[in-house]
């Protein structure tokens, strides 16, 4: 055996504190898990699309709820050869029982892969396949899988983001500046949180229905609702930390208040708001899918995975993997990022973002 | 005890009035009336129905009035139910949100507390892995998806159980059990923590040195202490017990009082939706200060303050 000439050199290096929770973030199996899948999720929903070329508002009226893993014969229907999109696209059944003249040879003459010109009208033999089978309307569901993603994952960013913005400035204020002006602002956050919530925001949504930008609406509604916990967590680290040495020295050596806030205070707010915002992005997520699910959410044509497992509840007689498909990413994602979340609280180990 | 449920009650007026405040405002600043039908009726028919509803005063006054009448417990006619009051629909509907929330909260103590006390008392073991593994998955999986699969394959391929509706026993068991689970997953972690808390401490060793079957020791020395945090957490799962129940509710056609809500928010109807806000605010502060007192109750060392 034999030692290392480099040990006590590696072991008294300074490690910084975030290098460290990485180390022990690392260590998590379950949080990496959670990491892997939630960028299995990510790269699924933004780049999916890239390698599964088909569009999810594609509608194939003759395909409907097709089971998944289905190749479908099709044939595209165009009255304007020149169009560059088809008028309609049916089955060869129906193209034989409708627009053939002799419906054995034509169909054979499609078989060969060509375009074949009948009566003006210019047919072209295709193929479409289904992973994950098609919805009630024929589009397919893997490709609507993957824009709900996008929606749910970008609502649930961006309002976490407002979120975190209203909560970090609130929160740093009232904590900095302290007093009167402090006990204000916390009664106030009292008061809304004695407020049902969820009440309000179906109200704000349902009254503002005709308001164009929706999705707008949905940032607002949700980060209004949530920024009320972070600014608990940041007044009161903000408290914590405004008695401690070294910023009793950066004051004593006359560093401005703006310094001391961007330089002293805010990197170390860091550790607490990370943890929250983790945790806060599957809460988010969730809280926007269950206003879809009440058919308060988005928009057609923006369909998050609440709105699609709605759509899968209504046909989950004849067509189950309509809402099994959409409910198990769904709950996958919020797992992940659960988990993520839990592992990165006990890496930085910040018991006040329990609070 | 008394001067502080009496305190706490004051307390509550301020917030219930903000709550007021909040709602008011927030309906009549919202685009749309109540009295928009598709039908073309005459403007003279309107402006009858606005004078009849009040609607016919400045914001202020109206303000007032309906503020006072909510004070009298007067409540205002609704124009999504003619003829009706809210008192009408909330007496109506609550009770079956109620008793949805009573089975519901049933579900998440019988099956929450005994896994998290087994789990607690078996740690590292099986029986300690099995049930928290269980509890991870009914805490990230939401009502509305749990919901629709539970329909799915109770309702529809197993057909043990009907899908919709509140009139049969049979009708009962998928609504509570989609509304207790998450709760039954929670209650578990967290009687289990508090539970381990407890175990370890010096009170239950003594108990365990005089000799005291560890089944005494666990369900009568440790268990009155280790579901603290349950307790705690009851306040919470009450309003969320109420306001989830806005999901559960749609998801199987229960027509209690979260439906209600949704379908007087779609309508306009401003009466109705001031009135049952309120009624939410009053019940959620109303149960998180039961649970305060019960709190005090079970661990005296804890000071009302």
């Amino acid at each position: 055996m034999r030692l290392s000439p480099n040990l006590a050199t590696e072991q008294t290096a300074p490690r910084s504190l975030w290098r460290e929770a990485l180390r022990r973030l690392a260590d998590n199996r379950l949080a990496m898990m959670g990491l892997g899948f939630f960028i299995f999720v990510t790269l699924f929903s933004f780049a999916g699309p890239l390698v599964y070329h088909v569009s999810p508002d594609r509608q194939v009226l003759a395909l409907d709820s097709t089971l998944p893993f289905t190749t479908a014969e099709l044939v595209e229907v165009r009255f304007d050869p020149e169009k560059e999109t088809p008028d309609e696209i049916t089955t060869v059944e129906d193209f034989a029982e409708v627009y053939a003249l002799d419906p054995q040879s034509d169909v054979a003459a499609l078989s060969t892969g060509e375009p074949q010109l009948i009566n003006g009208i210019l047919f072209t033999p295709t193929t479409s396949f289904h992973l994950l089978g098609t919805d009630i309307k024929g589009r397919d569901m893997l490709a609507r899988l993957m824009r709900g993603g996008r929606i749910s994952l970008s609502v649930g960013f961006l309002a976490t983001l407002t979120a975190l913005l209203i909560g970090v400035t609130y929160g740093s204020i009232s904590g900095y500046i302290g007093g009167r002006l402090d006990a204000f602002m916390m009664r106030c956050v009292d008061i809304l949180y004695a407020l049902p919530f969820l009440i309000f925001v179906i109200l704000l949504m349902v009254l503002f229905e005709d308001f164009e930008y929706k999705i707008l609406l949905v940032f607002i509604a949700i980060g209004a609702v949530e920024w009320l916990t972070m600014a608990r967590i940041v007044r009161g680290q903000v408290i914590h930390l405004k008695d401690q040495d070294f910023v009793a020295a950066a004051k004593a050596t006359g560093v401005s208040t703006f310094h001391i806030i961007t330089r002293h205070i805010a990197p170390n707010l860091l550790g607490p708001v990370v943890v929250y915002a983790t945790l806060l992005v599957p809460a988010v997520i969730l809280l926007e899918s269950i206003l879809s699910f009440l058919g308060l959410g988005m928009q057609a044509g923006t369909e998050s995975w609440g709105s699609l497992i709605q759509e899968g509840q209504q046909s989950m007689r004849s067509a189950p993997w309509q809402l099994i498909a959409p409910s198990l990413f769904f709950s996958a994602t919020l797992f992940s990022m659960n988990f993520l979340g839990d592992g990165l609280r006990d890496a930085l180990d910040v018991k006040s973002a329990k609070d | 005890m008394l001067r502080f449920i009496l305190i706490r009650l004051g307390q509550a007026i301020p917030v219930l009035l903000a709550i007021y405040t909040i709602t008011f405002f927030m309906v009549r600043l919202s685009p749309g009336s109540p009295f928009s039908e598709e039908r073309k009726v005459a403007a003279h028919i309107i402006e009858n129905q606005k004078a009849y509803y009040g609607y016919d005063q400045p914001v202020h006054i109206q303000y007032f009035t309906t503020l006072f009448r909510h004070l009298k417990l007067d409540l205002p006619p609704l124009t999504s139910h003619p003829g009706l009051t809210s008192a009408d629909i909330i007496s109506e509907a609550f009770p079956v949100s109620l008793e949805l929330a009573a089975w519901a909260i049933l579900i998440a103590l019988l099956f929450g507390i005994p896994a998290g006390v087994l789990a607690a008392a078996r740690q590292n073991t099986a029986l300690d892995y099995a049930p928290m593994s269980l509890a991870m998955i009914g805490i990230c999986l939401p009502t509305f998806v749990i919901g629709p699969i539970l329909a799915l394959v109770f309702g529809i391929w197993l057909q043990w159980t009907s899908i919709s509706g509140w009139s049969s026993v049979q009708d009962r068991i998928l609504p509570s059990l989609t509304l207790g689970l998450f709760y039954a997953a929670y209650i578990a972690r967290l009687t289990r923590g508090g539970m381990l808390e407890i175990l370890s401490s010096d009170f239950v060793r003594t108990a365990r040195a005089k000799g005291a079957s560890e089944f005494r020791a666990v369900v009568v020395h440790a268990l009155r202490g280790g579901i603290l945090p349950v307790v705690s957490f009851l306040g919470p799962t009450l309003a969320g017990l109420i306001t989830g129940s806005f999901v559960v509710e749609t998801i199987f056609q229960v027509s209690g009082l979260g439906r209600h809500f949704v379908q007087a928010a779609f309508n306009q109807d401003q009466s109705l939706i001031l009135s049952t806000v309120l009624f939410y605010a009053t019940l959620i502060m109303l149960a998180n200060l039961a649970v305060d007192v019960l709190q005090v109750l079970l661990n005296p060392r804890l000071r009302l303050s």
